[in-house]
């Protein structure tokens, strides 16, 4: 992966997202994106630098936003980053993109109340058919 | 012919670990599946939120029983690294030690399990006979057989001295001749081979869809390890091939675990013979400094990663966990398509699927 | 004179059926391991069977889920009487380490009554089956 020309590509490509690149361990690199452009973004990556493979997507409820995190590897890291409000938190799926995200937005549908739109199959991965005490990792829930 | 919907699971000879399935079947062959995972949800990423650092590296072994090395070796990693803590190599050599014989372990076990559901019952006795060898040296080494213990956040707490390591190598080189046994077997046995081969097909494009990391990848030609790529530990110090195979099926990932067993071996053989002279852990502080890490190791069944986020305090914010089964599963719908039902232990078992590290 | 055999048969030849209900694998690993050459419990009449229609004891590991807890009581229930529960390792004791968990609803006995606790995290072979022999002293 070549981390510089990556950012180079987002920079141009999305001139108005706040990005702020930063280095964290181990041998990672992170930006922040808008919700809007997250989806473009890993179009772009996938078309013009051959990423494709999303080890995961993180979600943490952070108490004022839903954050997510999609970790991309190819012989180095890159996550990229973007916020969601906590009452409306949806964002476009990426699994007509990358068919491997599907396990991994329905794991953070249904532990933080995420919505992915566009996802065909956004059943309970984990919980229980009859779960109904709330996604467990947003903090309100005990 | 009409169609016909089979429950299978969670309780069911085929399958080691509750999960369940939907076969929709025309006559023996099987046109869609379904699959239902999360009877082992403990609700991990929770519990791990409402323990501190240190109680977590105990948790974190019993997320999965096979591969609780590598976990315990990823999350201390992570945690190291958000400390800022320089791991002794005496105690990283110990640490990788116990990588390759989990991976040994866990290859034999598969190997054993993949054998049984496929009627060769013979080579399941003998391999986990032999896989006995390794849990020996383990017990011998930590304390316990399944669950070692041996990472604490900075290092680990045990050691051995020249005799052992003496000792254990000319176990290694026993357990070499029998794996040896194995792999003929696997290369030459004609019933072996007409049960494997062909069955549970992935292409190289497919694996990449699906982001499908470890053994599977590598039998579809998919060329990566993180030992060699993105080498923690002390990987980078030394001499060993990733295994590829280029067939895709149950066959070539038998292949490809079997010769993995072979280099794992060697592995433990440089890093008894090498290992170096030094303390075994530094000491960690409680309280970890605000920070996020992504920690990748590679397990028994490939890429098993950690995302931490630390606040100061000394319990973790966040710990995600993706563990490889996960990118497996998720292949699963398309090796089980147009296969006869008589073929699905055998595929089931080719993916060496570990439910509690999916389900956590 | 059938009943001493039949109860002769049931002491010297407990056919066990194993069920994870939400268990790391270490203890089933480790049940696993009584049939192969090293522990060889079929030597004691152990057989491990497939229905829970032809099993006398039900060997279990895990923490309920609350997805088990019905599949778990089913089992139970599908077992010819006399049957016997054992609870292989801590958290079938008790939910060990995973107690608090939002999905667990804690040790195997608050589904299922258990007639032996085998503890250990995870339960070595040899504890499995000082449990069972102990298990098989009690039914006379």
């Amino acid at each position: 992966m070549n981390v510089d020309l990556i950012l180079e590509a987002l920079r141009e490509g999305f001139p108005t997202d706040p990005l702020e690149p930063q280095t964290m361990p181990i041998d990672e690199t992170i930006v922040t994106l808008t919700p809007e452009n997250l989806r473009p973004a890993v179009q772009m990556l996938i078309t013009r630098f051959g990423l494709r493979h999303l080890s995961t997507i993180t979600g943490i409820d952070t108490g004022d936003e839903i954050e997510l995190l999609y970790h991309f590897w190819d012989r180095q890291g890159l996550t990229l980053r973007t916020s969601l409000p906590r009452e409306d938190a949806r964002i476009a799926t990426l699994t007509d993109l990358i068919p491997g995200a599907a396990f991994y937005e329905r794991e953070a549908a249904e532990m933080l109340g995420v919505v992915f739109e566009g996802h065909t199959g956004l059943d309970t991965l984990l919980l229980p058919d009859d779960w109904d005490s709330g996604p467990p990792l947003r903090k309100e829930v005990e | 012919m009409s169609r016909i919907t089979i429950p299978i699971g969670p309780q069911h000879p085929a399958l080691k670990e509750p999960i369940s399935f939907l076969l929709t079947v025309e006559g023996e062959r099987i046109v869609e599946s379904a699959l239902r995972i999360g009877y082992v949800h403990r609700g991990l990423e929770r519990i791990f939120q409402d323990r501190n650092y240190v109680q977590n590296v105990h948790v974190v072994e019993r997320v999965c029983g096979i591969c609780s090395h590598v976990h315990t070796t990823t999350y201390c990693q992570g945690v190291e690294a958000l400390l800022g803590l320089e791991v002794p190599p005496r105690a990283l050599y110990i640490r990788t030690l116990l990588c390759e014989m989990e991976r040994i372990h866990s290859h034999l076990l598969w190997l054993g399990v993949l054998a049984e559901h496929i009627g060769f019952t013979t080579l399941f006795m003998y391999t986990w006979r032999d896989r006995e060898i390794v849990l020996d040296v383990m017990e011998e080494l930590s304390g316990g057989r399944v669950a070692h213990a041996v990472n604490i956040i900075g290092g680990v707490r045990i050691d051995l001295d020249r005799d052992h390591a003496h000792s254990i190598l000319a176990r290694l080189d026993e357990l070499e001749r029998q794996i040896e046994v194995f792999v003929r077997i696997v290369q030459h046995e004609r019933t072996f081979q007409a049960r494997t081969r062909g069955v549970g097909h992935l292409s190289a494009e497919q694996v990449r869809r699906y982001c499908v990391v470890g053994p599977v990848a590598r039998a579809s030609g998919v060329d990566v390890d993180l030992r060699r790529d993105a080498p923690y530990a002390v990987y980078d110090r030394l001499k060993f091939r990733a295994i590829i195979a280029q067939e895709g099926d149950v066959w070539a990932r038998t292949m490809v675990r079997s010769m993995e067993t072979i280099e794992s071996l060697e592995m433990c053989r440089q890093l008894l013979t090498e290992l170096p002279e030094g303390p075994l852990a530094v000491r960690a502080p409680r309280r970890v400094p605000p920070g996020e890490v992504v920690s990748r190791c590679e397990a028994p069944r490939g890429e098993l990663v950690y995302y931490i986020r630390s606040d100061g305090s000394d319990r973790p914010a966040r710990v995600k966990v993706r563990t490889p089964t996960l990118t497996t599963l998720m292949t699963l719908p398309d090796q089980l398509r147009d296969v006869n039902t008589a073929d699905v232990p055998t595929v089931l078992s080719g993916v060496d699927l570990c439910i509690a590290c999916a389900d956590r | 004179m059938i009943d001493r055999i039949v109860r002769w048969a049931r002491r010297k030849s407990p056919w066990v059926l194993h069920f994870n209900s939400g268990g790391c694998n270490g203890c089933d690993i480790e049940i696993v391991d009584l049939l192969t050459p090293r522990y060889d419990v079929e030597r004691l009449g152990i057989l491990k069977e497939a229905s829970p229609r032809h099993a006398d004891v039900l060997l279990c590991t895990g923490p309920v889920t609350r997805q088990s807890r019905d599949r778990l009581r089913r089992i139970y229930e599908q077992m010819p009487a006399p049957r016997w529960v054992v609870a292989v390792g801590s958290c079938c004791c008790s939910g060990g380490v995973f107690r608090d968990g939002y999905n667990v609803l804690g040790g195997v006995d608050r589904v299922v009554p258990v007639d032996m606790y085998v503890p250990g995290c995870p339960c070595r072979p040899e504890a499995i089956i000082d449990g069972l022999v102990r298990l098989l002293e009690t039914i006379e």
